[in-house]
């Protein structure tokens, strides 16, 4: 009896001394010895702030606080398939000082509250003070069971919560589940390091996830403009990993938890030329753009694919869990676009889509709400992805090869068998298609509409190589002038200042060749009442059209036919 | 490992702790366990628990008990996070609660039946259920691994405080004949920077 205590006294000395995630050396121990700021004037004993003895609140274990009390606001989003009510549990617990209602030295062993230096009463504002409103926390006190995992279908077994996150006794997820409130040794109370999101995804398993850049870059802030990290000290996007978006308190977003208001400034705050290698941010400055800054709080990930209010966000065009380094053919999809949904050209919705252009004709397809047409035209279609079938007369060779088997202008290595990208037109003016060191992708260009290069849309300006630059990118300017395709080319282009456009419509025409699809700005009925072009095979065909007061009678008059 | 990193530290400490303790413990004399002013006790505080003589032989471990002892039937300790069982207050605990449930009176002792109960924070009730568990294992058996129960966040396995029977009972963590540390509580080691917590309670 007498030296067992002796040996258990040195096992017990030895063992605890220094224990690495004591509560006693971090801002948990409110005692006057605490680590923290916000501490006891004299008060020295450490427990008592949360537990005592005797005569605890059968709350938890030995409870020694009060609880607030208070009515919270829950967390909610569209795509949450948990629905927490009022916090119970643990959740309640830690909630008794940090939603800042109740005095942290208000015990229920101390006859007075504890005094707390600088004359503090409750947790001071702060990232820890979390509020009544937990809408901009991470959601607590809901039971995380297999029905939950079936219905979210990006969550991991919750049978696997055996370790350090845990959920509690009723299956529930609580403040616990993430924090062991008497260990700080890996900051924030967390029960486990969160390097890496390796916390995060002990509960969250979301799909595309493992092969993602925002999972494996290891790109750095280069110290410029705002942290795109302000919450963690983690200085890599690997590292970063899911907070690189996210943040499980006080978001700027409060649905799904992101780090910024609004959209668009959690992409920018890596995207803007501070860590991801490209300024994506600067391109929506320019003149053309897909204008995610036209709205907030529109776009909603269990939206319509085809036919939500009008409006374009990164998320829309981007899968932020599922983007990846990977190069494509024409037509299949980059892995910029990875993981997100599209439309085929036969219409339907696909999920994720396989090929670019079934991005494009989400929106540029059926969708009702499209905008009017650029250009008046003979034959009225805005829907793109109707402009480019393949039963169409003419098309570009967006979904199939071309029609037309001549093509003598085609600048190699395209050629009449070539399969073409959206994005070969409608890109980036500065991006590597244009010769530039910009970003790809269409987020934003000098040249209306979103076009790779320069192209005027409007007659009566002199021919050059600049201002149908983008035509000119396949179709040699040589070749045109030399009338190699249709012998009165210079003769309009040149001779007319007509531009390319007011006789071709370039995604497709269903019942014209060669893309004919007159500018009724500028083409009405000749004088026989018509306005047509008429093929008659091969480099062979006439117009009847009146343009810019010139009377074309091809049907009648040799002059106007080839 | 750590044993040995430390042992030389651990020597030093328990050397402090025994010479410091031959000074402290006051004894009982001037305690609040000190009932020799009451009027029911004719001076004599001991024989409030113990009788030299014809001891009460009801509670086993309880030397020469006088006290009448207590029968209440205790609401026990419950929590979902533990992972022992909490079982009935072992004798050492009755002794104590033969006052301090509430049920007895301090004054029944002898065979005579007092009207003084105990009040206010001595008061623990028959009701254990909001006080730290009595009649608790705290060793583990053999061969479980702490995180098997633990997962991460231990429990301290080993303590400088005593246990009966492999239990902690009140006596465990309250010392019934000495002020140790001064105060009321009677309580074995100084609650400041909840050192006693702490014996166990590796947080």
């Amino acid at each position: 009896m007498k030296t067992a205590p002796l040996l258990l006294l040195s096992l017990w000395l030895l063992a605890s001394a220094a224990w690495a995630g004591s509560i006693v050396t971090t801002k948990h121990n409110l005692s006057v010895n605490g680590a923290g700021t916000v501490k006891a004037v004299t008060e020295s004993e450490i427990c008592i702030f949360c537990h005592t003895p005797h005569n605890g609140s059968r709350e938890a274990p030995l409870w020694n606080r009060f609880s607030s009390g208070q009515t919270y606001v829950p967390y909610s989003s569209s795509t949450a398939k948990a629905h927490p009510g009022q916090p119970t549990g643990d959740s309640k617990l830690c909630l008794s000082c940090h939603d800042g209602t109740v005095a942290l030295g208000m015990v229920r062993n101390r006859p007075a509250a504890i005094q707390i230096q600088g004359g503090l009463t409750t947790l001071p504002s702060g990232a820890t003070r979390l509020g009544t409103d937990l809408a901009d926390d991470h959601p607590v006190s809901f039971v995380f069971d297999a029905a939950l995992m079936a219905a979210d279908g990006q969550l991991q077994n919750p049978a696997t919560l055996t370790g350090a996150v845990r959920l509690d006794a009723s299956k529930q997820l609580q403040c616990t589940s993430c924090h062991d409130s008497h260990d700080n040794q890996f900051g924030k109370f967390l029960a486990v390091n969160n390097t890496a999101s390796a916390l995060c995804t002990t509960c969250h398993n979301r799909t595309y996830w493992s092969a993602s850049l925002h999972k494996t870059s290891t790109k750095t802030w280069n110290g410029a403009g705002t942290n795109p990290w302000p919450h963690t000290s983690l200085t890599t996007v690997q590292a970063n990993g899911c907070e690189n978006c996210h943040r499980p308190h006080s978001a700027g977003n409060k649905p799904r938890l992101l780090n910024f208001a609004g959209e668009e400034p959690n992409c920018y705050s890596c995207h803007n030329g501070n860590v991801a290698a490209k300024n994506i941010q600067a391109e929506f400055a320019k003149t053309s753009v897909h204008s995610v800054a036209a709205t907030t709080g529109v776009h909603d990930p269990t939206e319509d694919a085809v036919n939500p209010p009008r409006h374009v966000e990164c998320a829309d065009c981007h899968n932020p869990h599922a983007a990846k380094a990977q190069t494509a053919t024409v037509p299949a999809a980059s892995g910029d676009l990875a993981g997100v949904k599209g439309v085929s050209s036969a219409g339907t919705v696909v999920n994720p889509l396989v090929n670019q252009y079934e991005l494009c004709f989400r929106c540029h397809g059926d969708s009702t709400n499209r905008g009017p047409a650029r250009i008046a035209r003979q034959v009225v279609q805005t829907n793109s992805r109707l402009d480019f079938q393949s039963a169409n007369a003419s098309y570009h060779p967006v979904l199939a090869t071309g029609k037309n088997p001549n093509g003598p202008s085609l600048i190699a290595p395209w050629t009449t068998a070539s399969r073409m990208y959206c994005t070969d037109c409608h890109n980036n003016n500065q991006g590597p298609g244009a010769g530039g060191t910009g970003p790809k992708g269409p987020h934003g260009s000098a040249y209306v509409p979103l076009l790779e290069r320069r192209m005027e849309l409007t007659d009566n300006q002199t021919e050059s190589a600049a201002i149908y630059a983008l035509c000119y990118k396949c179709h040699s300017r040589t070749s045109i002038l030399a009338n190699q395709s249709f012998p009165f080319h210079n003769l309009h282009a040149v001779g007319g200042d007509v531009n390319c456009l007011s006789c071709h419509d370039p995604h497709g025409v269903s019942g014209k060749t060669h893309l004919i699809n007159f500018n009724t700005a500028y083409a009405t009925p000749a004088s026989n009442g018509q306005l047509r072009f008429v093929d008659l095979g091969t480099r062979s065909g006439f117009c009847d059209v009146m343009c810019h007061g010139k009377n074309h009678t091809g049907s009648t008059n040799p002059d106007f036919r080839y | 490992m750590l044993a040995l990193r430390r042992s030389s530290v651990a020597a030093g400490f328990f050397g402090a702790v025994l010479a410091a303790g031959a000074t402290a413990f006051a004894g009982v004399t001037g305690s609040i366990h000190d009932f020799s002013a009451r009027g029911w006790t004719g001076g004599e505080s001991c024989k409030v628990c113990h009788v030299p003589h014809h001891a009460e032989q009801t509670l086993a471990d309880a030397p020469l008990w006088n006290h009448t002892t207590t029968v209440a039937a205790f609401t026990l300790y419950r929590s979902s996070t533990l992972h022992k069982t909490v079982g009935e207050p072992g004798t050492r605990s009755k002794a104590c609660l033969s006052c301090h449930d509430g049920t007895v009176a301090l004054n029944s002792f002898g065979g005579a039946v007092g009207g003084e109960f105990a009040a206010g924070r001595a008061l623990v009730g028959p009701d254990l259920s909001d006080d730290h568990p009595v009649g608790i294992a705290f060793y583990h058996a053999p061969g479980l691994v702490c995180s098997n129960c633990h997962g991460g966040r231990p429990m301290r396995l080993v303590s400088t405080l005593p246990f009966f029977d492999g239990k902690v009972e009140c006596a465990s963590c309250h010392d019934v004949h000495n002020q140790r540390v001064g105060g009321a509580r009677l309580v074995r080691t100084t609650l400041a920077g909840s050192a006693l917590c702490l014996h166990c309670h590796p947080k």
